[in-house]
């Protein structure tokens, strides 16, 4: 198929390529027609980004939608991550439909264009969208374009390994971020040669889900201005995450905790280091109880809102939320099926239930969130809680992608390996780094 | 009768001798056409391009836009990390490259002593420079894990707490160099073929004097195989500027990271920017981030570099063209 | 193909033998100090091998653990690798590129060489030059305008753009097949020239067979290249998994698939057989193609 396309643009494509450099392509607003009069039918290319147990939901998901309407063939394409989704549509393949694993990038897609602007289908088909709350409705737009719906969320809270806290006689998740240091030191296991044979926390950044975006929400740490510039020098509550993280990192030691997590399973195998037991407590998601369930069924676990800052009690419930989000490619080749398909997946309450259940992912409808349907135990309860807590909140979208976060994960790698002598300094090169960054992707 | 195509001398050219010019001419440009279309498709209309989307804001989606002296000026004065992949690449180029040429030395010299067992013996040292480089890599990153590897499982049993290499910003280039040791094979065996010519009655002449070995090597085989170590230090020059792969793979390992959702531009570089080289940069700007303007101004100030190493190469180019008349 | 595969050009000049120079008696220190080098070099290159292999048939937990030596056995590793990896696809990929680009490389690349060593014309050493200059250039130089180009074909997430560049010459290989054509005699052709061939007959009935040794030491450079390449399928199959290549799956396997260490190695070695294969079966081309590169000064 390929080759047949590509020889019959050989000739014109190749001299077409030399003259127009530019794409000369617009981000206007997408003619929409004004009703869908005929029935839609055709072919739907979906990509997205689960693998392995979880695309084989979403393939269920996608199978119910085919039966319900049978004219519209989907073909659905997992394991892609926003950096190949951006390179596809970019590069003109003809991508309906995109499910993304992070909000990160919402400000990138949007902005460029590489999403279609939703306003027109919204507005013809009457969506209403108060259907969904209100933080995940702030993040799935940018800069009052909303090129995105959400299709369910993750919610970020604290996984211990219950027989390890009663061994050491805990019964409760610590609440605040001492708590934890200090419950962490109490179930560190070390070998007799000093190295560590159980750790009760990895403060180490970079692994697993441990990311500064993750620990943000306990306290309250704040990323951008409103107008995308740094707000992270100007805020301490960062210090205070810092100085906590590097106080535990520093009881380990940052080598032998490297050799530690280098020697650990990988994150979404069988050999995930909290389901070995290797480690007592995590930051993860709320898709970690499906995995638990599937590959370490006898593993006692309890889950609970992750610790806050010492200085920051009153952010208690909260966590860190970041969503699916979808939207349809710059080049689809048939938006109308796709934006049914996007309908179906985001807002229709049963399909959306049924995923949740399936991935223990959690729903981002208020309809979703209340049927009786959803199969909430004790563990899934705190990820729902989390989600509806006030202080629960997500990383805000910028036209420079998560370039920003990267700059925060860098200061980390440096800090934690004991390279930070001015902490107060080396944050406000973090400002500098991202607004240098977003003055180049924007500006004149 | 050579085919006389280059004109030379005044006066009339015979009317039969004409036409035959023009169809060697034909002939010569049927020949040449694929690789002049290839050099204008490839070369010449990508290297203008660059030039160009330097100078402009570019993301593939929305059309480039003008934005002057913007790139490089903050390629000088505000890229965090370019002035690490730069040193990462200098690194490389003034470490690896020697180190590479020392070693591919020593042992083709040792095989030269061998009067028995040197074909099995160039051959065993010759095959991991077939491993394909991802698989090489992975391999040492297996082999090099702090933890569970080979290497620092043994280095414990006789007492040594070994480093985190892949793992150890300070390490984890030094464990590329080991890389590039493994697979000195290629070098290896140009560096012997040419010990190998080195006249055997100069050799003679200088045992008969009692010529010790330091000054046999200083006066006999160094300048004797002097073209060849100058193109081995060249092409060794050039392919450091473009070291990408066995970094990309050593990082994106090493780091454990799952990589779902996210892009292999965040792994790059791990530990700490380490192991993050200048193509690299290069491909997380304009792939990952989609700055692609940005990306050309990194490709034109690569281009700067690259010419004055290939220059010094041409310069150098009867080393290895030896049956050519000239080149110019 | 790029100044990379420089590195592996010179393999053409391939296991000369090494003389009975020094006949004169030596210490046994000497000898003895010298066969413990060799057999430390040749443990050194060989470990890692080894390393490889047993780890690759080593079961899950122990894969995890310092253990260097199988307690059991797992040599159904290697079929399990094809079961978690569309392995068979990935080769099948593989081979496509190999061989494509190959024999694209060849029909382009061979006159062009031809027209370089053996006509006579105005600007000839300009276009040796420029030969030189692109086989130099890392190809980073040109990546963004050429992506786009592919892109506005639509040809980015499939080995094309990787593929049909060789229609149009192959620098790196231009410049081995010349240096190998000037090495033939003249007189050959000249005789075929006088008996009215035209040149396009001298060339493929006269040059090419004598040229046979250099055809298949540049064919095996550019196999190899596109065998090991990992750039470029980065560059323009990563969005899509159908067309990866051994060395792009490779390289996503352990991240991908979430597996284990000794699953990686068994694909590693699975990887790694066909190149030794190969080299084995046509070492001979390697050596006879001893002149081609003509780096010997």
């Amino acid at each position: 198929m390929k080759r047949q396309r590509f020889f019959a643009t050989l000739g014109a494509g190749l001299a077409l390529a030399t003259v127009a450099a530019c794409s000369g392509s617009s981000t206007a607003a997408p003619s929409v027609p004004p009703s869908p009069t005929a029935k839609v039918t055709g072919t739907v290319e979906f990509w997205h980004f689960f693998t392995g147990r979880e695309e084989a939901a979403v393939k269920a998901a996608v199978a119910d939608f085919h039966a319900k309407y049978p004219d519209i063939t989907v073909n659905v394409r997992g394991g892609q991550d926003d950096e190949k989704m951006l390179k596809a549509i970019a590069a003109g393949q003809p991508i309906d439909l995109a499910l993304s694993s992070t909000t990160d990038r919402a400000g990138k897609f949007c902005q460029s264009g590489a999403f279609k602007d939703l306003k027109g289908y919204i507005d013809r088909d009457k969506l209403d969208l108060t259907q969904f709350p209100d933080a995940v409705l702030a993040y799935t737009q940018f800069n009052g374009v909303r090129c995105t719906l959400p299709m369910l969320s993750d919610v970020y809270g604290l996984y211990y390994n219950k027989a390890m806290l009663s061994g050491a006689g805990v019964t409760d998740a610590p609440k605040t971020t001492s708590d934890l240091t200090a419950l962490a030191k109490k179930l560190t296991v070390f070998n007799p040669d000093g190295s560590i044979k159980v750790a009760g926390f990895v403060p180490e950044m970079g692994w697993y889900e441990n990311a500064p975006a993750h620990f943000a929400p306990s306290f309250g740490s704040k990323w951008l201005n409103p107008d995308a510039t740094s707000a992270i020098g100007g805020d301490p509550s960062w210090q205070e995450m810092a100085k906590w993280q590097k106080d535990l990192v520093d009881f380990y030691g940052i080598d032998k905790l490297t050799k530690f997590t280098a020697g650990l399973g990988q994150e979404f195998s069988a050999d995930n280091a909290f389901e070995k037991g290797k480690v007592a407590m995590v930051i993860d998601g709320e898709y970690r109880s499906a995995f638990v369930k599937d590959e370490a069924p006898t593993l006692q676990y309890g889950t609970a809102p992750f610790p806050t800052g010492d200085s920051h009690t009153d952010l208690d419930g909260g966590g860190y939320i970041t969503g699916n989000i979808m939207g349809i490619g710059k080049g689809s080749a048939n938006p109308e099926a796709a934006w049914l398909l996007m309908r179906y997946l985001t807002t229709d309450t049963d399909a959306m239930v049924k995923l949740a259940n399936a991935i223990k992912n959690v729903p981002t409808t208020k309809a979703a969130l209340a049927s009786p349907n959803l199969e909430a135990d004790a563990n899934y309860k705190t990820f729902l809680d989390i989600f509806g807590n006030a202080h629960s909140s997500t990383t805000p979208a910028s036209p420079t992608g998560s370039q920003y976060q990267d700059a925060m994960a860098d200061f980390f790698t440096k800090w934690q390996g004991g390279k930070v002598s001015d902490l107060g300094a080396a944050l406000l090169d973090v400002d500098k780094q991202i607004n240098d960054a977003l003055a180049l992707a924007t500006g004149p | 009768m050579a085919l006389a195509l280059t004109a030379r001398g005044p006066g009339p050219v015979p009317a039969p001798l004409r036409s035959k010019r023009r169809r060697d001419r034909l002939t010569v440009l049927a020949f040449l056409a694929p690789w002049l279309i290839g050099l204008a498709v490839f070369f010449i209309y990508p290297l203008v391009m660059t030039v160009y989307y330097s100078f402009t804001r570019f993301d593939l989606v929305t059309a480039p836009h003008w934005i002057g002296l913007r790139n490089y000026q903050f390629f000088f004065t505000k890229d965090p990390k370019v002035w690490q992949a730069v040193r990462n690449t200098a690194w490389l180029v003034v470490i690896l490259v020697p180190a590479r040429m020392l070693f591919g030395l020593g042992v083709s010299m040792v095989l030269t002593t061998l009067r028995r067992g040197g074909g099995i013996f160039r051959t065993l040292f010759y095959l991991p420079a077939l491993a394909p480089p991802v698989a090489a890599t992975l391999a040492f990153v297996f082999m090099f894990n702090p933890e569970t590897g080979p290497v620092n499982v043994g280095l414990k049993s006789i007492g040594i707490t070994g480093p985190l290499w892949f793992n150890d910003p300070a390490w984890a280039k030094p464990a590329l160099v080991l890389l590039g040791l493994w697979g000195i094979g290629d070098l290896m065996i140009i560096f012997l073929a040419a010990l190998l010519d080195v006249p055997k009655d100069q050799y003679e002449a200088a045992s008969l004097d009692g010529v010790k070995p330091w000054q046999r090597f200083r006066y006999i085989t160094f300048p004797n195989i002097r073209p060849v170590l100058t193109f081995g230090a060249v092409t060794g020059v050039i392919a450091a500027l473009q070291y990408f792969t066995e970094a990309s793979v050593a990082a994106t390992v090493a780091s454990g990271k799952a990589n779902i959702g996210e892009g292999i531009g965040t792994t790059l570089g791990y530990p700490d920017g380490s192991t993050l080289t200048y193509p690299q940069w290069l491909f997380v700007k304009g792939f990952s981030d989609y700055a692609l303007g940005y990306a050309s101004a990194l490709a034109v100030l690569l281009f700067a570099v690259s010419v004055v190493f290939t220059v010094i190469l041409l310069r150098r180019a009867h080393a290895f063209t030896p049956t050519e008349e000239s080149l110019r | 193909m790029s100044g990379l595969a420089l590195q592996q050009a010179p393999v053409a000049t391939a296991l000369p033998v090494p003389s009975r120079r020094r006949a004169r008696k030596e210490s046994l220190f000497a000898f003895v100090s010298r066969w413990c080098l060799v057999i430390a070099l040749t443990l050194a290159f060989l470990a890692p091998v080894v390393f490889i292999a047993l780890t690759a048939v080593m079961s899950n937990d122990q894969a995890l653990t310092s253990d260097l030596w199988p307690r059991t056995w797992h040599w159904d590793n290697f079929v399990t690798v094809f079961n978690k990896a569309p392995l068979v696809r990935y080769f099948a990929n593989t081979m496509l590129y190999a061989t494509l680009s190959t024999a694209m490389m060849l029909v382009s690349s061979v006159p062009a060489a031809y027209a370089m060593a053996r006509l006579r014309w105005r600007g000839r050493n300009l276009a040796f030059l420029a030969v030189l200059t692109m086989m130099m250039l890392p190809p980073q130089v040109t990546v963004v305008p050429v992506y786009v180009m592919w892109s506005k074909l639509g040809l980015t997430g499939s080995l094309w753009p990787l593929i049909l560049p060789n229609l149009f010459g192959d620098a790196f290989s231009i410049f081995l097949l010349r240096q190998f054509l000037l090495t033939i005699p003249q007189d050959y052709a000249d005789a075929a020239r006088i008996d009215g061939c035209s040149e396009f007959a001298v060339m493929r009935r006269v040059i090419l067979p004598m040229a046979k040794p250099g055809i298949a030491a540049v064919a095996m450079f550019s196999f190899f290249f596109a065998w090991n390449d990992y750039y470029g399928p980065l560059l323009y199959t990563s969005e899509n998994p159908s067309q990866w290549t051994v060395s792009l799956g490779l390289a996503n396997f352990r991240g991908l698939y979430q597996v284990q260490w000794n699953l990686t190695m068994a694909m590693t070695l699975l990887v790694m057989v066909p190149v030794v294969v190969v080299f084995f079966l046509a070492q001979k081309s390697f050596v006879e193609g001893v002149t081609l590169t003509g780096v010997k000064g």
